[in-house]
């Protein structure tokens, strides 16, 4: 143990004071560092807090208006998640050892969290009372603070110095995640918070300031953890089956679709609609792309191949913007799409019949989703949307990357098009959408998008925001791709037309994923803009976390008033946003490390 | 009878013209080689035969079809013609064994069992079965270079190009790459090597060109060329590199 201080001792001083200049360095940057940082170490320090105006809001930062009766519906999406997150960790990564020393470094990591947030915890709690005084309750004594302090330091002590001991065992990673969740849901059954609530004449009163936490929450979290554990097992257990990896991933594509139109939305369904519009247009594409799997060797339409493409394109064209309904012009679009796929795939009968499954497959699946997505909700909220704070967040930055990403893709490979019409419509959408400012297109999309569409279509603000949001970081995402293809050299071309590859496999097997590659960290960039950048569609009146955190919150004064209590939001809505944006940035670089294996 | 025919081809790239009249046929099972001074035309002239590049006058016919721009056309020749390049162009982001099964699940519809013992028959032939789960940056340039002649030869094509296929390499891998060349000669694939390796030359070729200044000098059978060249400009060439 002496050998270990002495060792850092002597570490510490080799790398701070190794010579006069550094060790003035030193001295010099600790001094402004604290100066800096003292206005924030104050309010970390003193008992002036009042995080209250978080913890009881926190189904406001959520969910904003979402009627409680309802909220069954917000657990099962949260619930789903955690679910597919199960199967994910069981069939991908059940076999992950993690080694001693980073298990020890984590929960050095983790005691040091807890220590900051048993430092910077309030120790009393003001209410304002029924007559206007103020009443001030201790919720977090100094025994208490002192009694988690010390032996949390004490843990971290040991867990840091084991390290340096020759200790060598490996955990299975998964046994981490569990007991990283496991600790938080179990808290929930023993921590008390102060709460706030209304008697039943709706006057304000101050209940025990110490309240266990309620059923509605920790109820919901220990369902979900016990049903995510059963997921992991089931998720070795189906880790044998063969193609499970791409059901697994295309599940994790349409859970955010399925949660919006479905889950979230509680869609009205209208079966006069579903039997005399969606069967219909159901039926007479799934003929079409059976039609087109059937005869696309047929040698007279193999000859007229090309000309039915630009007709069938055409059409989407025309059909999007015509009174038609929603799905009819998403089939349209799809069947375009799809016809382009058919003839490079569909060459053998077992090719044949597997087209024909995935053709059937995405009709059901897109009927069933636009059905939810396009009827009318059955949560009735104050206000024009169900979406408000963390899901409306949510709701922007994956559809916002759903869309935009593809149109980015679409876009980059138009602008280095040899046909200068798609190459000159590509770069107008691109230079167009960039040099306007974002906000601009958020009052666009609110006030005069409608002008622009055809007479008769109409869509909900969100959507609209989406549709300009897509196109904005569409364009900025084209660019980023852009110059991911200028970095593939000549020669990948080349060799890939030498072995007689088509353009289109061309692009999507070789050129693509090698410029994708490229491009991951701006890419990824791209996307925590536009995920931070949502934040802006509180100009045009849409309430998202941020807005929550600073306009609503802040300007409440029932049941308790937190008028005044920016500080303690605007930390929180900082903390939200930055574990969000650094776990993707994180992601970003283990991906990149994993692609990154052939260049070495 | 002749698999390649090519009838007065003309190139030019912008003003300057590559090829100048380049008429020549080629049999089923023959290796010709074509050797001349950089920028001659030698590179252009077989990247030409797989439309890599666009020749302006001129018949080029593969294998009986003719060259035209037809998009089929050119996918059927380039099919039935394999290539090697003097920089490889391996697919970095795949491995070894996905390098060479890609054309044959993709372009000829195979399945994947088929192709992967295709492609481990072939990396067999090359030299190098233990490689085949490598990305193509973890191996040499030699090993590199004969992946890519697998690659190409998992396309069972009736013609293989050489394009400088040893300029890149190190003197000690060139040899490992003429082997299997040497090899592939000897079971009659036809072949047209452009390459400065004057011992491969003599050794397997059935023909050797020189080529200078965009157009075809000499066409020789390699005693011939080497011993007794006709034209005063291969005369020439033979003293500067032997």
């Amino acid at each position: 143990m002496v050998d270990l201080i002495k060792k850092n001792a002597k570490s510490l001083q080799e790398s701070l004071f190794s010579s006069v200049g550094s060790a003035v360095l030193t001295i010099a940057t600790t001094y402004l560092v604290i100066n800096f940082f003292r206005g924030m170490l104050g309010f970390a320090l003193t008992s002036d807090k009042d995080w209250l105006a978080v913890l009881n809001n926190m189904q406001l930062y959520m969910v904003q208006a979402y009627p409680e009766e309802d909220f069954i519906r917000v657990w099962l999406s949260v619930g789903l998640t955690f679910v597919l997150a199960g199967l994910s960790i069981g069939i991908w990564r059940s076999d992950d050892r993690v080694k001693s020393s980073q298990v020890f470094n984590s929960f050095f990591k983790g005691g040091l969290g807890v220590l900051f947030f048993t430092i910077i915890a309030p120790t009393n709690a003001s209410f304002m009372g029924n007559d206007g005084s103020v009443i001030t309750e201790e919720v977090f004594s100094m025994d208490t603070r002192l009694g988690i302090l010390i032996p949390v330091a004490v843990f971290c002590v040991i867990f840091f110095s084991i390290r340096f001991i020759n200790v060598k065992f490996t955990v299975n990673s998964s046994d981490m995640v569990f007991f990283y969740l496991f600790i938080p849901v179990a808290l929930l059954w023993f921590v008390k918070l102060p709460t706030i609530q209304l008697d039943q004449n709706n006057e304000r009163i101050i209940p025990d300031p110490v309240m266990p936490i309620a059923d509605t929450t920790k109820i919901p979290w220990t369902v979900i953890f016990v049903s995510f554990l059963v997921s992991y097992f089931i998720g070795m257990y189906l880790k044998s089956i063969k193609s499970i990896k791409s059901i697994m991933s295309l599940s994790w594509f349409l859970l955010p679709l399925l949660i919006f139109s479905w889950i979230f939305k509680k869609p009205q369904i209208d079966m006069s609609v579903v039997l005399g519009s969606d069967l219909p247009i159901f039926g007479v594409f799934l003929l079409w792309g059976f039609l087109v799997i059937t005869f696309v060797n047929n040698s007279i339409f193999k000859k007229y191949y090309s000309t039915y493409l630009g007709v069938t394109f055409l059409l989407t064209l025309v059909g999007v913007f015509s009174g038609l309904p929603m799905l009819a012009k998403t089939c349209l679009l799809l069947i375009a799409l799809f016809s382009v796929v058919v003839p490079a795939v569909s060459t053998s009968s077992q090719g044949k019949r597997s087209l024909l499954i995935v053709w059937a497959v995405a009709l059901v699946t897109l009927t069933f989703l636009l059905r939810g997505g396009a009827s009318d909700t059955g949560i009735v909220v104050p206000g024009s949307s169900i979406f408000g704070g963390f899901s409306l967040t949510w709701l922007l930055a994956i559809f916002g990357t759903y869309v935009s990403f593809p149109l980015g893709v679409l876009l980059a490979l138009g602008r280095n098009s040899k046909l200068p019409i798609i190459r000159i419509v590509c770069t107008g959408i691109i230079e167009l959408t960039r040099s306007v400012p974002y906000i601009t297109w958020l009052f666009f999309a609110s006030v005069t998008l409608a002008v622009f569409l055809p007479a008769g279509v109409e869509f909900n603000l969100i959507v609209r925001v989406l549709m300009v949001t897509a196109f904005f970081s569409g364009a900025y995402f084209a660019e980023n791709i852009r110059g991911g293809l200028q970095s593939i050299p000549k020669g990948q071309y080349e060799a890939a037309d030498a072995i007689g590859m088509s353009p289109f496999q061309k692009i999507s097997l070789i050129i693509m994923p090698q410029a994708l590659r490229a491009v991951i960290p701006t890419l990824v960039s791209s996307a925590i803009t536009a995920f931070k950048d949502s934040s802006l569609v509180t100009i045009i009146g849409l309430f998202d976390f941020l807005t929550i955190g600073k306009t609503v919150i802040g300007n409440q004064s029932i049941p308790v008033n937190f008028v005044g209590h920016d500080r303690e939001n605007l930390i929180f809505v900082a903390i939200v946003y930055w574990i969000f944006t650094f776990t993707l940035s994180r992601r970003s670089m283990k991906v990149e490390k994993k692609l990154g294996l052939g260049e070495r | 009878m002749s698999i390649i025919q090519t009838k007065d081809v003309k190139k030019w790239f912008g003003d300057f013209q590559a090829l100048k009249g380049i008429t020549m046929d080629v049999a089923e099972g023959e290796v010709l080689v074509v050797c001349g001074p950089s920028g001659s035309g030698k590179s252009t002239f077989i990247r030409c035969i797989n439309r890599l590049e666009q020749h302006q006058e001129g018949q080029i016919i593969v294998d009986g079809i003719e060259l035209t721009n037809d998009l089929k056309n050119i996918e059927a020749i380039r099919s039935e013609v394999g290539m090697v390049f003097q920089s490889f162009n391996l697919f970095p982001h795949l491995t070894v064994m996905q390098n060479i099964t890609l054309a044959q699940i993709w372009v000829r519809k195979k399945n994947r069992a088929e192709s992967e013992e295709k492609a481990m028959e072939l990396l067999e032939r090359v030299g190098i079965p233990e490689q085949a789960q490598k990305f193509p940056g973890q191996l040499s340039g030699g090993q590199q270079q004969r992946v890519a002649i697998a690659r190409a030869l998992a396309m069972e094509p009736k013609i293989m190009l050489f394009d400088e296929p040893t300029s890149a390499l190190d003197p000690e891998m060139i040899k490992e790459v003429l082997d299997v060349m040497k090899e592939l000669a000897k079971s009659g694939m036809t072949m047209i090597v452009v390459t400065h390796e004057m011992g491969f030359a003599k050794e397997v070729a059935d023909r050797v060109m020189l080529f200078d200044e965009g157009m075809l000098v000499e066409e020789n059978t390699p005693e011939e060329f080497f011993n007794n060249p006709k034209s005063d400009r291969t005369k020439l060439f033979l003293s500067q590199i032997l």
